[in-house]
């Protein structure tokens, strides 16, 4: 099973807009699911620019899906999501 | 060729002034620089040590020759009632681009010349009598650097360091000092004056168990290759020409360093270079920083170079290692600097929504120049795409 990947923009737009404590974010998941979560910050995703007018930073991708105006709680669930979906693949 | 400047300094324990003056100002093809070390210690020597430092460079300045506005100082220089020695002593440092350089000094210890291999050169010197003060004399050198040659001045606190202590009984003296600059050359033969000075200056306190005795100023001169850093920051404004901007940024002979997010994209993109990100933990105010192959540094764009600007206006010891100190490392450790600022703006950092407002790239950018220029003698160009 490959990790679900976890990127975390850490362009100015969604560090301001609250990415700074997505930090956080990432020390959870990895004391939760360090083998099956791989989070990472990654530069820009260039998400806040293409949409400005109604920009919904702070934006972070799991496995390449977009969250918008992410939380800590809102981008756990749809890890757990993902996690008993794989779960239930398995059986 | 170029002069790397830098100088150090730390407070008599107890203190809260420096009693040391250190200030330098380069002028197309020539640098001068004053270290003056005020009489006693605190609020009295730094208004002492300011006053003749500030005044003597603006002396040598406005008359082009380093003895006569010497000479000025030598003779006005007042003594003090009660000790009677001068007020304040001073080394004073005329040099050109090319190496010719001139010193007088009055009192302080005298400089060091070292070569490349720490082989010290003791250059012949003049000295001139004061006509108003009889006890009262100027040395005057004039000597010339090759590449890699080094010039130590310091303040009598880093000389006399340690002084009635258990292992030094005279002090650190001249002859101690070059020792310890050679051991540190000997391990790090390109360390930047920066780092030197913050050494001896460190040294010195450390022989004074920590509690400097006396202000203590170390500052050196490196006769040095130039080094050059490209900072690229912000999307040229006709993207048509990212390629071409991209090109002369990796094209670029010395270090290089991206700010921002976009910008770092862009030129993975067009280097076809991979961007490396760090890890997300641990990065205090700051977004993280990522990497990539032929870049020494890539930071998120606008906060980090604010914070960076702070910092260096501020010029505190700052004990955390985020994107800006980094950064502003970076800036330190190098002579000539060029910013490539491109023009196109991130319409989202102008969303009356964020919760704070971004400073605009063009505006801090300006503002990093200035201070680098003012503050810490760097050549600075800016190139806007």
């Amino acid at each position: 099973m490959s990790k679900i990947q976890v990127e975390i923009c850490m362009g100015t737009t969604c560090f301001i807009m609250g990415s700074e404590s997505l930090q956080e974010l990432a020390s959870i998941l990895q004391r939760k699911h360090p083998d099956k979560v791989d989070t990472k910050g990654v530069v820009c995703h260039g998400l806040c620019n293409t949409d400005c007018q109604y920009s919904k930073a702070p934006y972070v991708k799991v496995d390449g899906e977009v969250i918008s105006e992410a939380t800590v709680e809102k981008v756990l669930t749809v890890i757990n999501e993902k996690l008993g979906e794989e779960a239930g693949n398995l059986k | 060729m170029f002069i790397d400047i830098n100088c150090t300094q730390e407070k008599k324990y107890n203190q809260n002034a420096f009693g040391d003056y250190f200030v330098s100002k380069r002028r197309p093809g020539r640098l001068i620089a004053v270290l003056s070390d005020g009489l006693g210690s605190g609020i009295k020597a730094n208004i002492l040590s300011t006053m003749t430092a500030t005044m003597l460079l603006r002396f040598i300045e406005a008359q082009r020759d380093i003895k006569a506005a010497c000479e000025i100082i030598l003779n006005s220089l007042p003594v003090c009632q009660v000790r009677q020695i001068s007020y304040s002593t001073f080394s004073a440092l005329d040099c050109t681009d090319d190496g010719d350089v001139k010193i007088v000094e009055e009192g302080n210890p005298q400089f060091i010349w070292m070569k490349k291999n720490g082989e010290v050169m003791e250059p012949e010197c003049k000295i001139i009598n004061s006509k108003t003060f009889s006890n009262r004399h100027m040395k005057t050198y004039h000597i010339h650097l090759e590449l890699g040659d080094r010039l130590i001045f310091c303040s009598d606190g880093v000389t006399q360091a340690g002084l009635g202590g258990d292992n030094l009984k005279l002090g650190l003296r001249r002859k101690g000092l070059i020792d310890v600059i050679r051991n540190k050359l000997k391990h790090q033969s390109d360390i930047s004056s920066r780092e030197l000075s913050k050494y001896i200056v460190e040294y010195a306190k450390y022989i004074d168990n920590k509690n400097a005795k006396d202000d203590i100023s170390a500052c050196v001169v490196h006769f040095a290759k130039l080094r050059k850093l490209c900072v690229f920051t912000g999307p040229p404004y006709h993207s048509e020409k990212d390629s071409e901007y991209a090109k002369m940024f990796a094209e670029f002979d010395g270090k290089k360093a991206i700010c921002g997010g976009t910008t770092a994209n862009l030129i993975s993109r067009e280097l076809n270079r991979e961007i490396i990100s760090e890890s997300p933990f641990n990065t205090g105010k700051l977004p993280a920083c990522s990497s990539m192959e032929g870049v020494n540094l890539i930071t998120e764009g606008i906060l980090t170079l604010s914070l960076t600007y702070e910092y260096l206006k501020d010029e505190e010891s700052i004990d955390e290692i985020n994107a800006a100190t980094r950064l502003m490392n970076l800036l330190l450790d190098n002579d000539y600097i060029l910013f490539m600022v491109g023009a196109q703006l991130n319409q989202a950092h102008y969303d009356p929504n964020l919760p704070i407002e971004i400073e605009i790239r063009k505006n801090v950018i300006k503002k990093l120049k200035k201070v680098l220029e003012e503050k810490y003698t760097k050549r600075v160009e800016i190139q806007y795409m």
